[in-house]
């Protein structure tokens, strides 16, 4: 164990959940990527673990079992279409191109995102997805976004790793102010703990997202460090 | 006699969970969902958030299952904890609503949670308990509530009128204790 005393009481803080929120979701980036971390880190929520014992049992207000099997189900059928078909993927990015070529960036996508949300507003979509881009033909990042589950994935398409640095994902909307962190997109390129839940439907169908570079790691200070390198907003799947 | 040893069905269920079997997940939930519950809700005081979070925490559970091993810790240990994080992520988001909604939940007359009553012990519980019980009383009460009630540095630092850094070291010194006696 070449721990810094400092990490293991982070782990030990990380587990017992006494960290503020920038210090957790730091944690949770960095065991991602720091093997060393994320064990102390399993350590300690084992050795906290048998105070669950003394827990005492609290009926749910409801039985949530069918509606967590249509979630898994959900997520089942986003899955399968996410992994199952390259060739899709590369038709709907064209034509999401097309559609940005047509109307510049994204002006276009939301103006594709307001018309396809009109004609699915009876289905009330529960996917999305938003193609972050630099200009109109070069697409960087796709988010894909359960609304049900409020699961957001990231998927490169071609943004370039940059030594020493990390890319992080930011939510903007009026409504929230500044722009909040969803997270440090790690080196396998995914959220690892999308921070989604806290916002709600609207804000999270209305909002911009947008890619900064940060130090390693994600941005020290809560705020974005400079201009994002890549936006976009949601647009519904259509299921 | 109603006696039920649960550890070794739930251990059977979660590797039945990993092979994507539905009725073993849905026992798995009927037996586990009021514990799980009771560890959210001790940490979301909202309960529409906390059976928000209580549904996200099943799906995980679905999808993490086959990364259960068994003898490290038992089953609902395992689950507890995925629980914990996701409803600590929650509440450390949902920053301005926390203090406000929380303060009866820091009286401690209010605090129902005892480890030293609870009736069954597992060894592990008990040799925990052997090492918290040699901590100050103040300085255990922090560490419980922090497990508890997922209550922050600044949350410890309100309820105990102490500085934020005095709690920190505080925590630092309590859970470094905490380590070398669990490990003795």
């Amino acid at each position: 164990m070449s721990l810094s005393p400092e990490d293991e009481m982070n782990a030990a803080e990380f587990a017992l959940g006494t960290l503020d929120e920038g210090d957790r979701s730091a944690i949770a980036a960095r065991r991602q990527r720091e093997d060393e971390l994320d064990s102390a880190i399993v350590a300690w929520e084992r050795r906290l673990a048998p105070l669950v014992e003394s827990i005492p049992e609290l009926s749910p207000p409801q039985d949530y079992l069918a509606a967590i099997l249509a979630r898994i189900d959900g997520r089942v059928r986003a899955i399968d279409d996410r992994a199952g078909n390259v060739a899709d993927l590369t038709r709907r990015l064209s034509r999401w191109r097309v559609g940005a070529i047509a109307a510049s960036g994204l002006a276009a996508a939301l103006a594709l995102g307001i018309g396809l949300r009109e004609t699915n507003r009876s289905q009330a979509p529960h996917e999305f997805v938003a193609v972050l881009q630099k200009s109109a033909d070069a697409p960087a990042f796709m988010v894909t976004v359960n609304l049900d589950t409020r699961d957001l994935i990231v998927r490169p398409v071609a943004a370039p790793a940059q030594a020493g640095k990390s890319y992080e994902l930011w939510i903007i909307n009026d409504k929230l102010g500044a722009p909040r962190s969803l997270g440090v997109i790690d080196q396998a390129r995914t959220i690892a703990n999308p921070k989604l839940a806290a916002y709600d439907r609207a804000v999270v169908t209305d909002a911009t997202y947008a890619v900064t570079v940060e130090p390693e790691g994600g941005s020290p200070t809560g705020a974005p460090s400079g201009a994002p390198v890549f936006v976009g907003k949601l647009i519904p799947t259509g299921q | 006699m109603s006696i039920v040893v649960q550890t070794p069905d739930l251990v059977d269920l979660l590797t039945r969970v990993a092979t994507r079997d539905r009725a073993a997940f849905a026992t798995l939930y009927k037996l586990t969902q009021a514990k799980l519950f009771g560890v959210i809700a001790r940490i979301l005081v909202r309960r529409d958030i906390a059976g928000e979070v209580l549904q996200e925490v099943y799906v995980r559970i679905w999808e993490k299952a086959s990364d259960y091993e068994r003898g490290k810790g038992s089953p609902i240990a395992w689950m507890a904890t995925i629980a914990r994080n996701r409803a600590l992520d929650e509440v450390r988001r949902a920053k301005p609503v926390a203090l406000e909604d929380m303060p009866d939940s820091f009286e401690p007359a209010a605090e129902e949670v005892d480890p030293l009553g609870s009736r069954e012990r597992s060894e592990q519980l008990v040799a925990l308990m052997k090492c918290l019980g040699q901590l100050d009383s103040e300085k255990r009460q922090i560490v419980l509530l922090a497990y508890y009630r997922g209550a922050s540095r600044e949350a410890l630092a309100q309820r105990f009128s102490r500085p934020v850094p005095t709690i920190k070291t505080w925590l630092h010194r309590s859970l470094a204790q905490l380590k070398d006696c669990l490990s003795s």
